[in-house]
């Protein structure tokens, strides 16, 4: 015990020999009432900026050497629990050592200790007489004014009358920043501020104004307090707005404003365009969700998934176009006009967390789009047909989404979310058709298909997690619900012209039909979930889903024989019902330590399938369907964190998806009399089994990244469309059947690295794929196998800082093999090279250069497009805070702007083409209260 | 020379009847980090994007880990705490450790920083301390303020330690006055270290540095260039860096 060193003294202590600028200082310290203080801290420090020179303890006598401390000016400062710590500067001896003159050091009143510094950890700073403290430390309720909050603090009393009494005497000014407040008035003072805008309280004894004004000193003192209010620093606000226009009348504006504290966040947005921008961007969705920009685990749906196939039930219907979420990142094809506006209000308070907001959408847009397909038959024929069109959508959404969340306790958590959806849709859609079968067989067909469609839909979800006493064990429930309903009205049209074609019945057909359909649709989920630790490093997961989703369909189709008779068409007319039962219980158990998580589960699933359709929706039952199936679904993960920045995983699932109730039916549905749909009661649900494996590294002081992985699928039973194509009529008949065979693979390599450290970058990926699909077509088994070979490379140079570019290729052969038709094998290129280049000119102006170059190629038709699109602009920030901008927009410089696809399938090659908004200028300005961003960057 | 100077303080010791019991013990401290302040503090960003992240990460109880300090008047250790909850993931793999010599004045750091693992030695070399008027309490001991900054890292760094637990060690990568410190606090919020409980006696578990360790051996000086360097790249390549290098 008696080598227990103290480092602090070893400090003190130097051993260099007695210089004559060298110096032993010493002396005591006692209390108040004289008695020596042992244990007492005592640090010497430079008078300039508080240095820390040297520091000692007292021994019990009170008593403390300095030895061999530099000649230079010095602080003394003692400090001891509970009291004041005292500074005073030492006045030095030319030569010899220095005995200190008593240091006395005062308690802290013990009312003041323990309230302000104890209970409500506010720090005491000492300037000089005054003892200052944060008031903001002190609770007082929301609204309290200066008064109520001076009740609160030691020392302070308010008498009867409202004058403050410190420390026995009264308080004849209140100062606000050092300024007079109400001439002094001290009640007015104390009355009317409020408590939750002061930051900190100073006390102390002023000389009178007499003396300030006469410069004589009088001795009369006069209490004062001195309020400093907070600075507002939390709160802010940014906006922008924009307006552009241009050539053909183009036009683009938009506008924004934010406003936030500590507990609220508002704001405001809003567009509107005929540039074919039809959501927001990205940064501008962020900020107007502000806090609730990013949410996970929303969903509630618990235990792990089947990543082959998904295993959650998706509602019928659920197309992008009926999501609840607000759309960005948008680029209409065709020609659009787009108007939005939206309001957000997020309340963040304690633990509490309410965000809510509405967001209006609307857009009208035109499309022409030609398209053609080539469908290869059995007997190594094919025909052709091609469909040019003038589509006119209308369509707008309104949408609410609300989101609470609170954690009730440390162990208690609510979740609450609800959104809502009403959109109305209406299409307009003009068509010719031809269809090609050789020189000598053509035929014709116009068609007009209008349609009105209103619908809404509404989604509910509660999610409650509870943490037990014991770390690590954890139960969470979760329920919710979404219901959907959809009236559409419309009318078909078609005429035909058969040309050189005999047979009245072949491709097409001339129609005159009304359509009304009302469909509707509501699930349930539910799951709860029970994590269980054992020993910290192994968890068993145990968890139960429920879902149930029952859904209406009701489409009349009337044919229209006279002006003013209209006949039900029974052959097109359905009534469904059904109804899909999904449980699942399963477990697993997880091994967690040192950064290597493996996970081995087992769950059981059952789905109950339950269907009814008829022509009408009291008529005749025509079919019913009632399965059941019951899987088991194995599941292993495996994930590794390594020392720097390496992750590898490993995963094996089993996927199962249930049929579609549609492809149940033993019925042939045949609406489009050239795609016949027949069902099949002995439809087997699809099993997949995935194998995920994956490693990735970052070295972060080389800047050099490396991804890898291979993700592969094989289908034990694939729910495929089998076909039957008549030769004679080109009907195809689609009948769904399970196929064992198909196999999936998509392995994928990246590595990103610095040509010049901070100057430039590259990086480059493969991303090779293979895919191998079967399928009954005519009854011959046949296979088609996909292999696609992508290649990209990116390089990021910032040489300079007024100069960026950033420029890449991506180059993809997919080679589609026919193995029972091999004369029919397609090689498809899509091949696009891009190039964005950033340039400061002097004088705040600016230039970026974006040219997108894509090309695509099939050799066995002949197609060959290349679409050079140039987009340049040129901008200018005006003003010392650079908050205006003025900028000049070219787009689509060579006037090449059009959408392009390409697909080849099982037994057919398709292309299509949408003729878009092409060469246009737009001058516009934008202001933006925070300055200009400049993004040189992708 | 040593061994005289030992007795010396020895003496100096007893006679000043030191409160043994202060002088050994273990500290948890809550390391609470606000990413979104660091983040948003980073000088290549526009205005709009600063008030972006403020928007959108904005976390007021910020980021916690639990932190373990056993100090002696000769050394002091640490490392890691147990974690606030138990995880049913892990994800931490990096190792960081300080020993802090008080006797010779040295140290050595074994920490997984910029992607690599580095083992530090090299002798106490105390910043500037300011001292500071302000005093307040942490667990019941009376602390007093005292600033510094760390010029590489562009960090304002205030203190507040204990004089009543006279061994001039701290958490992290402070220490050098005159008592333990006890908590800091790094530009006005950005991260905040805080002790949450004292227990003073022995340790019942001494924290004890892997057997086997690997990693690139450097001196302080050294090690302090590459952070340098790596926070300048990094700047330059408009990086946040406080995500490979503890703040």
């Amino acid at each position: 015990m008696k080598f227990l060193i103290s480092c602090l003294l070893l400090a003190a202590i130097t051993f260099s020999t007695h210089a004559q600028s060298k110096l032993n200082i010493s002396g005591v310290v006692k209390d108040t009432t004289n008695s020596p203080l042992d244990y007492t801290s005592v640090l010497l420090l430079t008078p300039k900026d508080s240095a820390l020179v040297a520091y000692t303890l007292t021994n019990k006598d009170g008593e403390y050497i300095f030895k061999n401390v530099d000649r230079q000016p010095l602080l003394i400062k003692a400090t001891y629990m509970g009291y004041l710590p005292l500074q005073k500067e030492l006045v030095l001896p030319e030569t010899g050592d220095l005995e200190v003159e008593e240091i006395q050091l005062m308690p802290i009143l013990q009312e003041l200790y323990e309230v302000v510094v104890k209970a409500a950890k506010a720090p005491l700073m000492m300037r000089g007489d005054t003892i200052e403290y944060d008031a903001s430390k002190f609770k007082v309720p929301p609204g309290a004014t200066l008064e109520e909050l001076l009740r609160k603090l030691p020392g302070i009393e308010i008498d009867k009358d409202g004058n403050i009494v410190a420390q026995g005497q009264q308080v004849q000014k209140v100062t606000i920043d050092g300024r007079r407040f109400f001439g002094g008035n001290t009640k007015m003072a104390t009355q009317n501020l409020n408590a939750e805008s002061i930051s900190k309280l100073q006390l102390f004894d002023d000389k009178s104004e007499q003396s300030k004004l006469t410069g004589v000193e009088d001795g009369v003192k006069e209490k004062t307090l001195n309020v400093e209010l907070k600075e507002d620093a939390k709160n802010g606000g940014f906006g922008k707005i924009s307006a552009a226009g241009g050539t053909d009348d183009r036009w683009n504006a938009n506008a924004s404003f934010n406003k936030f504290d500590k507990v609220n966040q508002f704001s405001i947005i809003g567009y509107g365009n005929n540039v074919n921008q039809s959501g927001l961007s990205f940064d501008d969705l962020q900020e107007f969700r502000g806090s609730n920009a990013f949410q996970w685990g929303d969903t509630g749906d618990f235990g792990f998934n089947g990543s082959g196939g998904s295993n959650v039930i998706i509602i019928s219907g659920g197309d992008g176009e009926e999501s609840f979420e607000i759309p960005f990142n948008n680029l209409n094809s065709g020609y659009s006009k787009n108007q939005a506006l939206g309001i957000n209000y997020n309340y963040l308070k304690d633990k509490k967390d309410f965000s809510s907001n509405y967001f209006f959408s609307r857009s009208d847009q035109i499309q022409r789009s030609f398209n053609s397909r080539t469908t290869f038959l059995p007997d190594n024929s094919s025909f052709t047909s091609t469909d040019e069109n003038l589509q006119n959508n209308v369509v707008g959404h309104h949408r609410v989404n609300l989101r609470f969340q609170n954690e009730l306790d440390s162990a208690n958590t609510i979740t609450i979310n609800a959104k809502g959806r009403l959109s109305s849709l209406s299409t307009n859609l003009l068509s010719h058709q031809e269809l090609i079968r050789s020189n000598m067989e053509q035929s014709q067909m116009d068609r007009n298909n209008q349609s009105d469609k209103w619908s809404g839909a509404f989604q509910g979800t509660a999610i409650y997690r509870h943490k037990f006493k014991k770390s690590g064990r954890n139960f969470a429930a979760s329920i919710s619900d979404t219901w959907s309903k959809a009236d559409q009205d419309g009318i078909q049209k078609s005429v035909v012209d058969l040309m050189n074609s005999t047979d009245p019945n072949t491709y097409f057909r001339n129609l005159d039909q009304i359509i009304q359909a009302l469909n509707g649709s509501n699930l349930i989920k539910s799951s709860l979930l029970y994590v269980e630790p054992i020993k910290n490093k192994f968890f068993v997961e145990t968890f139960y889903n429920f879902s149930q989703s029952k859904s209406e369909t009701d489409r009349q189709v009337y044919d229209v024989e006279s002006r003013d008779t209209n006949e039900l068409n029974p052959n097109l007319s359905r009534f469904f019902d059904n109804k899909i039962t999904y449980n699942r219980f399963g477990s697993s158990i997880r091994y967690a330590n040192k950064g290597s998580n493996l996970s081995v589960g087992l769950a059981a699933s059952n789905y109950r399938l339950n269907g009814q359709f008829s022509v009408l929706k009291d008529s005749e039952v025509l079919g019913t369907v009632d399965k059941s199936y019951l899987n088991f679904t194995p599941n292993v993960t495996y994930w590794k964190t390594m020392k720097g920045n390496k992750r590898f995983n490993a995963s094996y699932a089993t996927g199962v998806t249930p049929p579609n109730i549609s492809d149940l039916q033993p019925y042939k549905d045949i609406s489009n009399p050239l795609y016949v749909r027949e069902g099949n009661p002995d439809l087997e649900p699809q099993v997949s089994h995935t194998f995920n494996t994956g490693f990735n590294m970052y070295d972060p002081a080389t800047f050099v990244s490396l991804q890898f992985s291979f993700n592969s699928t094989f289908y034990q039973s694939q729910v495929v469309q089998n076909q039957t194509i008549d030769p004679e009529t080109l009907v195809t008949t689609y009948k769904p059947g399970n196929v064992s065979g198909g196999q999936r693979f998509f392995p994928y390599l990246g590595f990103g690295f610095p040509i010049v450290k901070t100057k430039a970058t590259a990086y480059i990926s493969a991303n090779p794929s293979y895919s191998k699909s079967l399928a009954l077509i005519n009854s011959i088994e046949t296979e088609t196998d996909t292999y696609s070979h992508n290649f990209a490379v990116n390089f990021n140079l910032t040489p300079i800082d007024w100069f960026s570019l950033n420029t890449g290729s991506s180059y993809r052969l997919s080679k589609t093999k026919y193995e029972q038709n091999p004369s029919q094998n397609q090689d498809i290129i899509n091949w696009s090279a891009y190039s964005n280049m950033n340039i400061k000119l002097p004088k705040d102006f600016y230039f970026d250069v974006k040219f997108n170059y894509s090309r695509y190629k099939n050799e066995s038709f002949g197609f060959d497009q290349n679409v050079p699109i140039l987009n340049a602009f040129v901008y200018k920030l005006i003003g010392e805070a650079k908050k205006w901008e003025v900028r000049l927009s070219a787009y689509d410089i060579f006037k090449q702007n059009q959408t392009i696809s390409q697909y080849a399938g099982q037994n057919f090659v398709s292309t299509g083409m949408i003729e878009t908004l092409s060469r246009y200028f737009l001058l516009g300005v934008t202001y933006n209260m925070r300055g200009i961003e400049i993004k040189s960057r992708r | 020379m040593k061994l005289k100077l030992l007795n010396i303080l020895a003496l100096i010791l007893i006679t000043t009847g030191l409160r043994a019991q202060n002088i050994v013990g273990e500290v948890e401290y809550r390391y609470r980090i606000f990413y979104d302040k660091i983040y948003s503090s980073m000088p290549h960003l526009t205005q709009q994007e600063k008030d972006r992240i403020l928007l959108t990460w904005n976390n007021p109880e910020g980021y916690s880990t639990r932190m373990k300090l056993q100090f002696w008047p000769e050394k002091s250790l640490y490392t890691f705490g147990a974690p606030y909850e138990v995880q049913s993931y892990s994800y931490q793999v990096e190792d960081y450790f300080i020993e802090n010599n008080l006797n010779d004045q040295t140290y050595l750091k074994y920490m997984d920083q910029m992607g690599k693992t580095f083992i530090v030695t090299d002798s106490l070399n105390a910043p500037k301390w300011r001292v500071m008027n302000e005093i307040r309490d942490i667990l019941g001991h009376m602390c007093m303020k005292a600033v510094t900054e760390d010029k590489i890292r562009g960090q304002k760094i205030t203190a507040w330690f204990a004089s009543d637990i006279p061994v001039p060690t701290g958490p992290e990568e402070q220490f050098g006055l005159p008592g333990l410190i006890l908590a800091y606090d790094v530009n006005d919020g950005m991260l905040i270290v805080e002790a949450e409980k004292i227990t003073f006696g022995e340790p019942e578990e001494i924290i004890s540095l892997p057997k086997k360790m690997k990693g690139r051996e450097v001196s302080g000086a050294k090690y302090q260039e590459l952070i340098q360097e790596f926070i300048q790249t990094s700047t330059d390549s408009k990086r946040a860096w406080m995500w490979e290098i503890r703040y």
